[in-house]
């Protein structure tokens, strides 16, 4: 079908047409709209704050008591006044780092999966699954850590001691891998099982960071890359992983800041200890958090001032570790390395 | 089409909205009918988990009476800590209030006057052990004082060290790391045995105390110092946990003689005064604890019913077990904070419960019932309860073992002699302990050549008897309905005293009541864990499994 079109016509008759004039002023909607985020954005500020704030007028105490030697001390028996997060603190970094070191390749992995590989009819059961692992209850992990991984994962202790045991790591005082007799039970109760069980509750946050930014790279350039005859292994190492570099970074450090915080699951599996030790796969461990949740119930006064320092620093910590993770985000935005 | 879809989304979610409106209601008014019914009030409490099991019997009985009682076993430290701080309405633990601790840790200080004490359950602290002779469990270990003590500090790490050695003639012990495994937590326990050890074996503990870097505050103490090598669990079912895993080979815990029954693991025999090695049957426990000091001063609520335990460890009667011990109620006699009288009334039901006909029970869970003086004792601190309504109690209705018409602890003047071979010196009994009494442990035959004759007949007789009964009964658990038998005629034997002529006949039946429960309980829960097994598995498929489905449902709809 034909249609006839016409050039349109001068018409002097009717007046020029002003612009229209151009206010930022908002309607009554949007202001209270705007006024109400910000509103919620400033209280979670406040809360932090206030969080802050009371957990330092709580640990004065603790720290006037001590001083500067609160971060030198390794034993905690602050009704003596002899008390420090030498050794805990350590543990607890030990403990997030051997878990993010495991779950990362891993988190990685299963979300370029899940972008790239799985048929798209199976992809929600794959992110069910991976959502799942995040709805499990962390003293589930704790339980399933003490009662069936740890029993399980001594062999793999012992044979990492038996031929790294040079790297002081993963060296074991007190065992002796030729005697048949050897008890399983200095590999126990570890740093190395409480890193295993806390990348798995690390695992699901990172992984679906990682896929969400995975997925919102631009089909353009995913099919750019397949007609200049990329295989997909190409494709995914020259458009996906610079595309998703901040979503990887950023997955990370929030596994990271969980992995610092986790308490239940560690303090079911670790044996107390309160000497500086960098040997992983050795029986006994600590972190700041399972030591608040074992003292807490019993710690009275001074005791309790001594905990909140020690929550304190955790606080702190974590504080510095997702600040450095937004600086990072921020810096290489998604997207930055395929503009190039 | 559109809205059309948008409708039937609305309406999906208006339906499901109302389905959890609907299930929440229907839960509440469950929940106020339950707690209704008696008019009790929900109480809480916390405290010692070496009485734990008793008290959770409790807890699970008194709900027939529509009372609902929480109970957290987080160790009595924290249940005494709690108390005080009126976020429990009472607390368990197995020592007092510690005015002036003697391990540097800060006093506690409750107000005069707003507490009571009163003992409810008496047991032994015991040594669970993980040993494997050849690949074969080792369940007859005997350990002296002295060695109990250096293996809890240090001092010996071997199993085959020669001090062990000489308390077990009978065994070739391997060479294997010892692992001790104590508290983490402030625990009763832990206090309970230092004490012991301070009382026993100073020497020991004051080294240990210097090693573990806690000098000079080398008090007793609830936090038991860790030095390497010994491992710290949270709980007596933390170290009984730990101790009862495969890989655990090696490890020695104290727990609650409960515990060892539970997990179905041996006890160490511990030698005593008189040179024969016991365990903490609630026999021996009641013998032990004919000489523990109880404090008669009615006019101090701050130390009356308490105990004082040295007599217990300096015990010369054959059947005594030196960590015997009581474990204590602190029920609070003043309103305060959120306790209430309705509170108090429910509180008070429970107590009486607890002292009255919970007793007749304790034995079979591995506890010892309360003697009647005690009883007595604590029913009068019962009514100081605010709010409780006072029950006079028949004291001969409860059907507890002890009591006898004269006021004799009936269950310590029945208690059976040891038999020879656990004497010091003799070869040692093959009969097993704690939870697995009745799986037997070869012992080296004339390794000692004065031990098997003087044993004499009757060890040797015991000796094939129980192993034609013992493993029989373990293997055919499954089918054998015997077994399911002789467990109420064997509870029933103990009630009344049972048979009345012949120690060890009396013994055999009394150690078969502990076992048989256990078995007939891990049986049936075993195959309630296929069909919950079943269920979880479909539960798992189902969430895995029903988003995708609904997904692409979804997805199809709205495509049309």
């Amino acid at each position: 079908m034909q249609t006839k079109t016409a050039l349109p016509v001068r018409d002097d008759e009717r007046p020029s047409p002003t612009p229209r004039e151009i206010s930022s002023r908002r309607g009554r909607g949007d202001r209270n709209f705007n006024r109400g985020l910000s509103l919620t954005g400033i209280s979670v500020l406040a809360v932090m704050a206030a969080v802050g704030l009371f957990l330092t007028i709580e640990a004065w105490d603790a720290f006037r008591a001590v001083g500067f030697k609160f971060f030198t001390t390794s034993t905690w028996q602050p009704d003596r006044r002899v008390f420090g997060v030498a050794a805990v603190l350590l543990f607890t970094v030990l403990i997030a780092l051997l878990a993010v070191a495991i779950a990362l390749p891993l988190a990685m992995g299963t979300a370029l999966f899940i972008v790239e590989v799985v048929p798209s009819w199976l992809r929600s059961t794959f992110i069910a699954i991976v959502d799942l692992m995040a709805a499990v209850p962390s003293v589930v992990y704790g339980l399933w850590g003490l009662f069936f991984l740890q029993g399980q994962i001594i062999g793999l202790s012992r044979w990492l001691t038996t031929w790294f045991g040079w790297i002081p790591l993963f060296n074991v005082s007190g065992d002796d891998p030729t005697s048949p007799l050897a008890s399983g039970t200095v590999y126990t109760a570890s740093t190395f099982i409480a890193g295993v069980v806390v990348s798995m509750m690390v695992l699901p946050i990172a992984c679906s960071v990682m896929r969400e930014v995975f997925s919102q790279v631009p089909p353009g350039e995913r099919e750019g890359a397949f007609a200049l005859g990329s295989t997909r292994w190409g494709m995914i190492r020259t458009v996906t992983l610079p595309f998703g570099r901040g979503g990887i970074i950023g997955g990370t450090m929030l596994g990271l800041g969980r992995a610092l915080g986790e308490t239940i699951a560690v303090y079911l599996i670790i044996s107390p200890r309160f000497d500086v030790s960098f040997h992983v796969l050795e029986n006994g461990s600590n972190s700041v958090s399972s030591l608040i949740a074992l003292r807490t119930p019993e710690a009275t006064g001074f005791g309790l001032s001594a905990l909140m320092a020690a929550g304190l620093t955790l606080f702190v910590m974590t504080l510095v570790v997702n600040f450095v993770a937004s600086i990072f985000v921020a810096r290489s935005r998604s997207g930055a390395g395929s503009e190039a | 089409m559109k809205t059309l879809q948008r409708r039937s989304r609305a309406g999906n979610i208006a339906r499901a909205v109302a389905l959890a409106v609907g299930l929440a209601c229907g839960l509440s008014v469950v929940a106020t009918s339950a707690s209704a019914d008696g008019g009790y009030q929900r109480i809480s409490g916390e405290g010692s988990s070496w009485a734990a099991n008793a008290i959770d019997a409790v807890r699970v009985n008194v709900r027939q009476f529509g009372i609902t009682m929480d109970y957290n076993p987080s160790g009595s430290t924290s249940g005494r800590k709690n108390f005080l701080n009126g976020t429990v309405d009472f607390a368990a633990s197995d020592i007092p209030f510690q005015f002036a601790p003697e391990d540097g840790s800060a006093p506690e200080n409750p107000a005069p006057g707003s507490y009571a004490y009163i003992p409810v359950v008496a047991g032994g602290t015991s040594f669970m052990y993980n040993l494997k002779i050849n690949g074969k469990r080792v369940t007859n270990l005997r350990l002296s004082g002295e060695n109990v003590a250096k293996i809890f500090t240090r001092v010996i790490t071997k199993w085959d060290d020669p001090a062990i050695a000489a308390d077990n003639p009978g065994l070739t012990l391997p060479p294997r790391d010892i692992v001790p495994v104590v508290r983490s937590d402030g625990s009763g326990s832990s206090a309970q045995f230092t004490k012991w050890m301070i009382a026993m074996h100073k020497a020991i503990w004051d080294d240990y105390c210097q090693r573990s870097g806690r000098a000079p505050a080398c008090g007793y103490t609830s936090f038991y110092p860790t030095v390497k090598g010994v491992v710290a669990q949270s709980g007596d079912l933390g170290i009984a946990g730990y101790v009862s895993q495969s890989f655990a080979e090696g490890a020695i815990g104290y727990v609650n003689y409960s515990y060892a029954l539970g997990v179905q693991f041996p006890v160490a025999k511990v030698l005593n005064k008189a040179g024969f090695y016991t365990e903490p049957t609630p026999q021996n426990v009641a013998v032990s604890l004919l000489k523990a000091k109880i404090n008669k001063d009615a006019s101090n609520p701050a130390v009356y019913l308490t105990q004082q335990l040295e007599g217990v460890y300096t015990d010369a009667d054959p059947r005594s077990y030196q960590l015997s011990s009581y474990s204590y109620f602190i029920l609070p006699t003043k309103v305060a904070g959120q306790f209430n009288e309705a509170k108090g009334r429910t509180l008070g039901a429970v107590a009486y419960y607890m002292m009255c006909q919970a007793q007749q029970q304790s034995a079979s869970l591995g506890y010892s019932p309360m003697p009647v003086n005690l009883v007595r004792a604590s029913l009068e601190q019962i009514a100081k309860i605010p709010g409780v309504e006072v029950q006079s109690v028949d004291i001969s209705k409860c059907n507890n073992p002890t009591f006898s018409s004269d006021g004799a602890n009936l269950l310590a003047k029945k208690a059976p002699q040891p038999k020879v071979c656990d004497k010091k010196g003799s070869l040692q009994c093959p009969n097993g302990t704690g939870g697995l009494k009745n799986v037997p442990t070869a012992v080296k035959s004339g390794a000692s050549g004065g031990g098997s004759p003087s044993g004499g007949t009757s060890s040797g007789g015991d000796t094939t008897v129980d192993g034609a009964t013992g493993p029989g009964g373990i293997t055919d658990t499954g089918a054998d309905p015997a077994t399911g038998d002789t467990v109420p005629s064997g509870v029933d034997g103990q009630g009344d005293g049972g048979t009345p002529e012949g120690g060890s006949a009396v013994d055999g039946s009394a150690g078969a009541v502990p076992v048989g429960d256990v078995v007939t309980t891990t049986l049936k829960r075993e195959s309630a864990g296929l069909g919950i097994g079943l269920l979880v598995g479909l539960m798992i498929l189902a969430m895995i499994f029903v988003p995708g489905f609904a997904w692409r449902r979804l997805g199809r709809r709205g495509a049309q």
